[in-house]
């Protein structure tokens, strides 16, 4: 501790006569809440469920130490798999989609090209409130295959429309809801960010004549590189994560969308149908584990383009 | 056809009468007798306690209500804490964790799981076993598991067919009396109208396939001495099932859909499916979601595999249990007792939209005489009273029904959906259900 | 405190202020002059398409919400039905059951109020730690934090519950109050921007002058933070609006439900997973509910985007 409270001054600082709280402990001061609230909402029950995930609990016998018997079976487990695969091609085709839409939109709001910028700023936002609940209420009525919305406007128009509930459509139409939902919500961290581009390199580019595109290719686009790729790793926990929207249309098309759809709806549904809850901390382990291999992987990637740039 | 569904629990509904009759019949049945409760369960009534009591039921609050007026000291506590299989699930976390209430709604089907890990009372002790005479016999059969009696039978859902009559009038046809029939007439409205169907089939309803397994005679559940599960989703029963709906789904005369969405409860306002397979609880929910349509919708026997048999099922209904580590079990057993025997609640319950397990009730006249405005004015209770006395005798549960029902989409939903044989379907279904069980610590039983 | 440290610290504040506002003076830009571009009508057409992309669905439900029962299952999805019975559905969610609706919307507020204002605080305070001050076991701790939004919560929702009821706060506003303290995704984000916003110059003038950190904290970042804090704010507030799995395991006791667990009990009713809950068409009152449960938050976003504007500008600081 007694590094922790030598003073930590500047070079040529002038010495009050009153040690004031060092830079170091502030730091920690200030850190400490947070961490202190983490650590009880999320540090605790992650704790809890890995040491549950050590048992098994069995509706004929009780609780047994089992040791990593979880997680050996887990790795096992063809619907883990087949769950994890599908967020895998899930995360490979929408993310780029819809971070792609975020994009454009965020150039789109801050190029001072658009007329009412502010309304599309806050009406692509909007879906990020609606609830699950009401998502649910709201693409059951724009999927129905007989009365739905893009069913009769097709048909309208003398088109065949798929049955967007099929097999071979589920996944593109949970990659839609989530596009919808998160397209704003991405758009605004992108905006926030392009805040922070220094004026001079436009004022300078104005200069050049470069035209509003170039503007975007030549700075925007890569003073939004951490902003980018901030988004980039949310995005793929949340699609490791995927959970709301497949549920969600699981009341729609429950025989197409199983209960172990995505890893997460597969941990949530033994836990909860199955009662075997420790089992379902061992997945939601692995789950966290994969996520932080790939989530740290394309971190580490960007970070060396950076660098060798 | 379609059964109730929800996100694969198959969860079950309770009955309702429309509002309008049950008002008369409270007025009516005033006079019919009730139980005598057990001296025990008396007195268990006379000291100041608080209970609660979880249940979703809306037609609960009123009856408690009738309930505190009467016992003046005791106080209950009713929570709706989720529905079905969100409740139980709670409900087996507060066992373990704390917090579990003293008396709670639980659907049959899941009964013997709480029952097998013994976190619901024997009622016994506290004079349930003279109640019999009260109640219907498959409702009885429901709460009375492995010698003990665990609850107190709230409500029943008799299996019926509703049916549209515009639709069968328009083609002259009768409402279809056996399964051969109703394949043949699913033929001919699919012909005349290809964008009708004789009905709609949800791939996440277990609940309404293990109803049409079991009026098709079958048992495929088997629990003996409580840790030996035995799975026979192949008998006799399974294939006469599978072969009529796996031949219906292929030839494109019933939909497969998921059941009350928005899209279905447009095409059922619509009169795209001719007829509906449900327990008698279905006209509350046309009059209140579909009135448009009431005066189109009535009722008639299950269709039967036998000509000149009547054989029917079981489909939703709910018990009252008392939880096993309760400080109040005797004051509770004498609540839930209250519930659903004496005359005042069974009729308030009924009153309210549940359909009774009570053969007072049932038999009264002004029940069997009431004409229903959902089933356009039809005596619709005489046909579902005697659906309920025709229920096939033996039918199980699994003691983890709410885990096997929650992968049937997986399973036999898929097939649905698929269009692949559901006997199949069925049977990946059981190879799942085994898996589980194994997992579980059960013994699995060769079928 | 000595006199003299009193001045120097408030020279300290004044040198900072100084500072703080030339570097915004330097930087705030109209809009997104010099060169005042001309309005795109191409851009503004995809821009529309894109709109009405993500209101289409909304727009349904607005319209449902003018509808009875029995219109909402016969009439076209993307028109009035028989009748205008907005107000009336209104007048049905607000009293239905007693008004718990208005109890739920209560709830709500407390829990998104405390909650994700307690969270931006905490992130912005946590997240400017993180990213201009070297204490011990930083990497770690962040990592850590990093780390554990990667396991699912949804998985966590049993262990959740054992854990809280040990120590008797499950069915209470505790259980989802403090919870909702934590934004991980707030703490990056300040952090994130901190880094950007918060130059490191400043603080060292600041230094200089012997300003003590937190008064810095208090008077100087705290403002150059603003926009950060309001971003974060608005998506934590949306968070604890929206949140749904950890109420709907911590509480049983519709008293305490927020609107989400309420809008899904009754959800759960219209399904007519129902039980007699038959008498009572459920869904007019959801879908009505729904709207009533998304105005506030759109509310909230045009109020918070006014400083979020000023904000930004004021804080696009880059060194």
């Amino acid at each position: 501790m007694s590094d922790l409270d030598t003073p930590l001054r500047p070079p040529g600082a002038r010495r009050g006569r009153r040690t004031s709280t060092s830079p170091r402990l502030f730091g920690l001061l200030m850190f400490s809440p947070f961490f202190a609230v983490f650590a009880f909402a999320i540090v605790a029950p992650v704790l809890y469920a890995v040491y549950l995930s050590l048992f098994q609990d069995r509706l004929i016998g009780g609780s047994v130490f089992v040791g990593l018997r979880n997680y050996g079976q887990a790795l096992e487990d063809p619907q883990l798999r087949a769950g994890l695969e599908r967020v895998g091609v899930f995360l490979l085709i929408q993310v780029p989609i819809m971070l792609g839409l975020a994009l454009l939109a965020a150039l789109a709001v801050d190029s001072g090209r658009l007329r009412w910028p502010a309304v599309f700023r806050i009406g692509l936002f909007i879906p990020y409130a609606v609830p699950a609940v009401v998502a649910a209420l709201m693409w059951g009525y724009m999927y129905g295959p007989q009365f739905g919305l893009i069913h009769q406007a097709g048909a309208k128009l003398g088109a065949q429309t798929p049955d967007l509930l099929s097999s071979s459509w589920a996944l593109a139409s949970i990659g839609n809801i989530t596009t919808w939902e998160f397209v704003g919500y991405n758009m605004l961290i992108l905006y926030a960010a392009l805040q922070t581009v220094p004026h001079e390199l436009y004022e300078a580019a104005a200069m050049d004549g470069a035209g509003e595109i170039r503007k975007a290719l030549s700075i925007k686009i890569p003073g939004l590189r951490r902003a980018l790729l901030l988004t980039t790793i949310f995005s793929i926990i949340g699609s490791f994560q995927l959970f709301n929207e497949p549920n969600v249309l699981q009341t729609l098309a429950p025989g197409v969308i199983s209960t172990s759809y995505t890893p997460n709806m597969y941990a949530y549904n033994l836990a909860f149908n199955g009662q075997q809850f420790t089992y379902a901390a061992s997945i939601a382990m692995i789950l966290g584990g994969v996520t932080a291999v790939v989530a740290y992987t394309v971190q580490l990637r960007a970070n060396r383009g950076e660098r060798t740039r | 056809m379609l059964f109730r569904s929800s996100r694969g629990t198959g969860r079950k509904a309770l009955a309702a009468v429309p509002a309008a009759l049950a008002l008369a019949l409270t007025a009516a049945c005033g006079s019919s007798s009730g139980g005598t409760p057990a001296a025990s369960s008396k007195d268990a009534l006379n000291a100041p306690v608080t209970l609660t009591f979880w249940s979703w039921a809306p037609a609960i609050a009123p009856t408690v209500k009738l309930f505190e007026q009467s016992h003046p000291d005791i106080k209950i506590n009713l929570v709706n804490a989720g529905q079905s299989a969100t409740e139980y699930t709670k409900l087996a976390t507060a066992m373990k964790g704390g917090g579990a209430p003293d008396v709670a709604q639980i659907e049959y089907y899941a009964l013997p799981q709480f029952v097998l890990s013994k976190q619901v009372a024997d009622l016994t002790p506290y004079g349930a076993a003279a109640l019999q005479p009260q109640y219907t016999k498959s409702a009885w059969a429901q709460v009375a598991i492995n010698g003990g009696i665990y609850g107190y039978p709230q409500d029943t859902g008799p299996l019926v067919m509703f049916y549209r009559t515009d639709v069968f009038k328009k083609l002259g046809l009768n409402p279809p009396a056996t399964w051969a029939e109703y394949q043949a007439d699913a033929a001919k409205i699919h012909q005349a109208d290809p964008t009708k169907y004789i009905g709609s089939i949800d791939p996440a309803d277990a609940g309404g396939m293990n109803s049409l397994l079991w009026q098709a005679g079958g048992t495929p559940f088997r629990t003996t001495n409580s840790t030996t599960v035995t799975t026979n989703l192949s008998d006799d029963a399974a294939n006469k099932v599978t072969t009529l709906w796996t031949s219906l789904i292929q030839q494109k005369q019933v939909n497969v859909t998921a059941g009350w969405t928005g899209d279905w409860w447009k095409a059922m306002g619509a009169g795209t499916y001719a007829t509906w397979i449900a327990g008698a609880w279905a006209p509350g929910v046309i009059a209140s979601t579909i009135p448009q349509s009431q005066a189109d919708w009535a009722a008639a026997p299950v269709p039967q595999w036998t000509a000149g048999t009547y054989v029917s099922a079981e489909n939703g209904g709910s018990s009252v249990a008392v939880m096993a580590n309760s400080p109040h079990k005797a004051a509770a057993a004498a609540f839930a007792q209250w519930l659903d025997t004496d005359p005042t609640a069974t009729q308030a319950l009924t009153a309210n939209g549940l359909f009774p397990a009570t053969t007072a009730v049932l038999n009264s006249d002004a029940f069997q005489n009431a004409s229903i405005a959902a089933l356009g004015g039809q005596q619709a209770n005489k046909v579902f009273a005697d659906s309920s006395a025709h229920v096939a005798a033996g039918w199980q549960y699994l003691p983890f029904q709410v885990y096997a029902n929650s992968v049937y989409g997986d399973t036999v939903g898929h097939a649905e959906t698929a269009g692949t044989s559901l006997l199949d379907g069925l049977a990946a279904w059981k190879k799942q259900i085994d898996a589980y069980a194994g997992q579980e610590g059960f013994k699995v039983g060769n079928s | 405190m000595s006199a003299t440290s009193t001045d120097q610290q408030a020279g300290a504040v004044r040198h900072t202020r100084q500072a703080a506002a030339s570097s915004r003076q330097a930087s705030r830009r109209r809009a997104h002059s010099p060169v005042h571009p001309r309005r795109s009508a191409p851009l503004t057409i995809v821009m529309v398409l894109m709109l009405a992309y993500t209101l289409v669905p909304l727009l349904w439900l607005l319209l449902s919400a003018t509808k009875d029962g029995p219109s909402l299952f016969s009439s076209f999805g993307l028109w009035f039905g028989h009748g205008f019975h907005l107000f009336s559905n209104i007048h049905a969610v607000l009293t239905f059951n007693d008004g718990i609706y208005v109890r739920w919307f209560g709830n709500t507020l407390l829990y998104s109020v405390v909650g994700a204002g307690g969270a931006a605080l905490l992130a912005t305070c946590g997240g400017y730690a993180l990213a201009k001050y070297d204490f011990p076991g930083r990497r770690v701790l962040f990592a850590v934090v990093i780390g554990a939004i990667t396991i699912p919560a949804t998985a966590l929702a049993v262990p959740t519950y054992l854990l809280y009821s040990k120590i008797g706060i499950v069915n209470t506003p505790w259980a989802v109050l403090l919870p909702s303290l934590s934004s991980p995704f707030g703490l990056y984000l300040i952090r994130v921007y901190a880094a950007e916003a918060v130059p490191d110059s400043l603080l060292e003038a600041a230094r200089i002058d012997g300003a003590s950190e937190f008064r810095t904290f208090r008077t100087v970042v705290l403002r150059l933070l603003a926009p950060g804090f309001v971003t974060v704010l608005l998506f934590t507030l949306v968070a604890t609006w929206n949140n749904y799995f950890l109420p709907l395991i911590v509480l049983t006791n519709p008293k305490w439900f927020p609107l989400t667990v309420g809008l899904n009990q009754w959800n759960a009713l219209a399904s007519g997973v129902n039980s007699g809950g038959a008498l009572v068409n459920y869904y007019p009152l959801v879908v009505t509910g729904s709207v009533l449960a998304i105005i506030p938050l759109v509310l909230a976003f045009l109020f918070l985007q006014r400083y979020w504007q000023s904000g930004l500008t004021a804080g696009g600081v880059k060194q």
